[in-house]
């Protein structure tokens, strides 16, 4: 045991700052056969062999950006529907069948995309791809499933009203994004969701659905020789649209100094918190400058805020910031949680804590334990065949590097602390702050006092 | 990015993902007919099994995809261990592992593993406690180092135990206290069982989590966190034979412990429905019911996992049938039956729609699982739920991650990682006769217990200055 502790001693302490990054082995990727069926819909297979599986993946340029004012969540019932009766399956057959082969079919949406994704094992590849081009290009919108999806949407938004975390998520869009078309939950409004008819969901698939404003991905034990053949038969009766690309997203509205809202919950002992500010769309040039300071800050469990709010002063289970990069715009937040009585100091502290950061930049340790943090981490993202198939969609979707993938490690290692110092100086906003909590309004404004203007407001 | 450390619920929903509550090695069943060759054999995922001097269990399985490992070590100890007076203690240990070891100071142990550009995280269950790393293969020393310090000697020093006690509380909050499943479910446990280790919550009660001393922490460790309590396990991009030599030189020299305790179960028989309510502000009524199902010693575990998918996995499965499709009465309805050392729980779990009282959604679930105890599912119904377990196995295995959890899972719960090579030809063996059988012993109205949501006005509690 002491012939040991001091082989420990030696070999741990030896550790910090740690060696030079290893030429760590590189990242290598089975090829990608890319394909434009004649409908114009946008193909890439990339055949891996590690298990008996096959995952599709399908993104529309469609998501709730597209929702029109007063139609929120349009969007998102539409992909609740494309799996409720498709081809010749009713809602109940569809989800039988997709079961009965052990797989799964699933339809959602986000801000911008609209996805649906298949995964079966390789021996059951024709039933899921028959059911996966039903949902994409045959669904039925039955009335009656229209109505019960309708229904369960307006269910889960009540439902949602009894999260903290959730309404904190849904409350900060419109106070942070303003009158962009960003700036509701993809779910919608209670209102809106209302107001929404079966023949605005055959509407929006019809403009918005279509080959030629989609990508497909298939990653898995499939030859590309032949499934990309059988994809051009499948899909041959989906037809293109040929109307115009989506509009661009308008940039979001400046935010002027630091204001508060306080989200009344009376019930609640742990005050949720969100801080938003805003920042940049996915393919700004200072990506991965901004990857990296934002790790410094609050990424992983050595982060300048993890240790100064949880490990130092036991505030928090967990606090983050993160940088939400749509196409066109972007926003910057800290979301964190914390007893009530410690909602002021939490924030205060959290306000010190970046803009030390921001003033003074990080050490050249924090620096390189940064870059290899995510240059570490990046291969374990690609393990998955559903996580490769959307990683290499979003190479598509951002219209990004077509190398992103194979050059993440060149371009995070050439981030310098220059490139650091800038991004924190400009993109780390503190000043022009929107403040949300969700807690109880009466505790919450005593201890906000003197932040910048308070409104309270009921759960949307 | 979200720093969770401490997920109560990872374990939940790996098992849930992955389709690992499979049984197996318990059973003496015959071999079943199988309806065609499993795609799950020894073949997809050999494993090299060594047991150290000191009692360690090493397990390795290599894949050279990505150039990366994954290093588990799990440890045979979790809630049930505990007394009154220390719930939450194993929880607790899962904060403090991270928190300073004899030769890694308090902070190190994470800034070290990042360096290196390395993850770490664990959860805690009622049988167990696992921490896991991902690294790149160059760097299979860093968390063999940090792992086996502190498995020789953490340090549990006052300050520390003091300052992440909070961090425990506000991760309660989180979970329990502001999350209304949570607090149901917490209140389901401790209902259902008297005398079972499983009335306690794994995260503990706060007043506990109060009391909790040094001197508790310090004679906890020495009990459970021995070599011979724990099993490590290595996936991934690496030379098993030295990986080997390095995992012997490293926890080769701690030295076992006695075998601690063996946690005791008293839980009488159950004897007729119990309720509990809980009051809370919400828009809708939820409400959780438990049957008393078998531990893993039984061999109807099968059964139970192929009940739990008939019922509730996915939109065709019975319950989102008749609730939320038919009758159209509730959000959500779902079924889950994990499989425990010790004796647990069949679940079922409702969210009602607006305006839906909890006694139509019982009245709806009583109805489902009467139709079942009656008829029986259909010859596809099963065969749909072995289907579903058996790819759900598969999708366990995508990442070395996921497969170094099964291993170890197996190896701790069944005792034998082999289990799950055999599992799912134990599913193949089930049949619609006894899936019916199953059910009438299990969804007895005598051994169940219910736990209601009952909405209070949002803002009818006054607000605490």
């Amino acid at each position: 045991m002491n012939r040991l502790a001091a082989v420990l001693l030696v070999a741990v302490i030896g550790v910090p700052p740690g060696p030079p990054p290893a030429a760590a082995a590189p990242v290598h990727l089975p090829p990608v056969t890319r394909a434009k069926l004649r409908n114009g819909l946008t193909v890439l297979v990339m055949p891996t062999r590690r298990l008996p599986l096959v995952d599709m993946r399908l993104v529309a340029r469609a998501g709730a950006v597209n929702d029109p004012a007063g139609k929120e969540g349009i969007a998102s019932l539409t992909a609740d529907l494309v799996t409720q009766g498709a081809g010749k399956r009713n809602a109940r057959q569809f989800a039988e069948d997709i079961a009965f082969v052990g797989g799964s079919l699933d339809a959602g949406v986000g801000a911008e995309q609209f996805v649906v994704s298949c995964e079966v094992l390789k021996k059951d590849l024709a039933t899921g791809l028959e059911l996966f081009h039903d949902a994409i290009a045959a669904p039925t919108f039955p009335a009656e499933e229209f109505a019960r999806k309708k229904d369960e949407a307006l269910g889960a938004i009540a439902s949602e009203r009894d999260d903290p975390s959730s309404v904190a998520d849904v409350a900060v869009l419109p106070f942070a994004l303003g009158s962009s078309p960003l700036a509701h939950p993809s779910v919608g409004w209670e209102k809106s969701v209302q107001s929404l008819t079966r023949d605005d969901v055959l509407a929006f698939h019809r403009r918005w659905i279509t080959p030629d404003n989609a990508l497909l991905a298939v990653v898995g034990d499939v030859d590309p020789g032949t499934l990309i053949p059988e994809l051009e038969r499948r899909f041959a009766d989906w037809k293109p649209s040929g109307a115009a690309a989506a509009p661009r997203v308008p940039p979001l509205e400046k935010i002027n100094g630091r204001t508060v809202e306080i989200v009344s919950k009376p019930e609640v002992t742990q005050t949720q918190i969100r801080m938003t500010s805003l920042g940049v769309p996915r393919n700004d040039p200072d990506y991965f400058p901004i990857e990296v300071a934002n790790l410094i800050l609050g990424g992983g469990f050595t982060s300048r805020l993890v240790n100064a709010i949880r490990v130092e002063q036991g505030l928090t289970y967990s606090i983050s910031t993160g940088f939400r990069m749509y196409r066109d715009v972007g926003t910057f937040s800290v979301v964190t949680f914390t007893r009530n009585e410690t909602l002021r100091k939490t924030i205060d502290e959290t306000l010190k804590v970046i803009e030390k950061l921001v003033s003074q930049g990080p050490t050249d340790d924090e620096l390189a334990k940064a870059k290899r943090y995510l240059t570490g981490q990046y291969p374990l993202g690609l393990q998955a065949s559903d996580a490769l198939a959307q990683q290499i969609l979003d190479v598509e979707f951002f219209g990004l590097d077509p190398h992103t993938i194979e050059s993440f490690d060149e371009k995070v290692n050439a981030v310098t602390m220059v490139d650091v110092r800038r991004v924190l100086g400009t993109r780390f906003n503190t000043r022009d702050l929107k403040i949300l909590v969700v807690s109880n309004p009466e505790v919450a404004k005593k201890a906000l006092a003197g932040l910048g203007p308070i409104e309270v407001k009921p759960i949307p | 990015m979200a720093s969770v450390r401490g997920s109560l619920l990872a374990l939940a929903v790996a098992l849930a993902v992955t389709g690992l509550r499979a049984p197996a090695g318990a059973a003496t069943r015959p071999a079943p007919p199988a309806a065609g060759p499993s795609q799950f054999t020894p073949a997809l995922l050999p494993v090299q099994r060594v047991v150290l001097g000191n009692g360690l269990t090493v397990l390795l399985h290599e894949d050279h995809s990505v150039p990366a490992v994954a290093f588990w070590q799990w440890y045979r100890v979790g809630s049930r261990d505990e007394r009154p007076g220390i719930t939450g203690i194993s929880h607790f240990f899962e904060h403090m592992m991270f928190n300073g070891s004899k030769n890694v100071p308090p902070k190190m142990y994470d800034r070290i593993l990042e360096s290196n550009g390395g993850y770490s995280n664990a959860f805690t269950s009622n049988d167990m406690t696992a921490y896991y790393e991902e690294v790149a293969s160059d760097r299979l020393g860093v968390p063999l180092r940090l792992d086996a310090d502190r498995m020789a000697a953490l340090s549990l020093l006052p300050e520390q135990l003091k300052s992440e006690i909070q961090v425990v509380k506000e991760e309660r909050r989180l979970r329990v206290e502001n999350d209304i499943a949570g607090m149901l479910n917490e209140q389901l446990y401790a209902t259902a069982f008297n005398a079972s280790p499983y009335h306690w919550p794994v995260i503990g009660w706060t007043r506990d989590l109060d009391r909790i001393t040094r001197e508790d922490m310090v004679e906890y460790f020495r009990i459970h966190y021995a070599p011979d309590n724990c099993i490590v396990v290595l996936t991934g991009d690496f030379n098993s034979r030295a990986a080997l030599d390095s995992i012997r030189a490293y926890f080769g020299g701690i030295p076992r412990q006695p075998q601690p305790p063996t946690p005791v179960d008293s839980e009488p028989e159950q004897r007729g429905e119990r309720r509990v309510d809980v009051h809370y502000p919400a828009q809708d009524v939820s409400f959780q019911i438990g049957y008393k199902a078998p531990g893993v010693r039984d061999p109807d575990l099968y059964v139970c996992d192929v009940l739990s998918s008939i019922l509730g996995e996915g939109e065709s499965s019975r319950l989102h049938q008749a609730l939320v499709y038919q009758r159209e009465i509730a959000l959500d309805a779902g079924a889950s039956f994990q499989t425990r050392i010790n004796p647990g729980l069949f679940e079922i779990s409702v969210e009602m729609k607006p305006g839906r009282t909890a006694a139509e959604g019982v009245a709806a679930v009583d109805s489902v699982l009467g139709a079942l105890v009656e008829k029986g599912p259909t010859d596809r119904e099963v065969q749909k739920a072995r289907n579903l377990l058996e790819a759900g196995f598969i999708r366990g295995l995508k990442t070395n991650n996921g497969v170094g959890q099964q291993i170890a899972y197996y190896e701790h719960v069944f005792g034998d990682y082999r289990a799950m090579f055999t599992a799912i030809d134990r599913y193949r063996a089930v049949t619609a006769a006894d899936c019916r059988r199953v059910a009438k012993k299990i969804f007895d109205s005598n051994k169940r217990t219910l736990a209601v949501l009952v909405p209070e006005k949002p803002g009818a509690e006054e607000a605490r200055p």
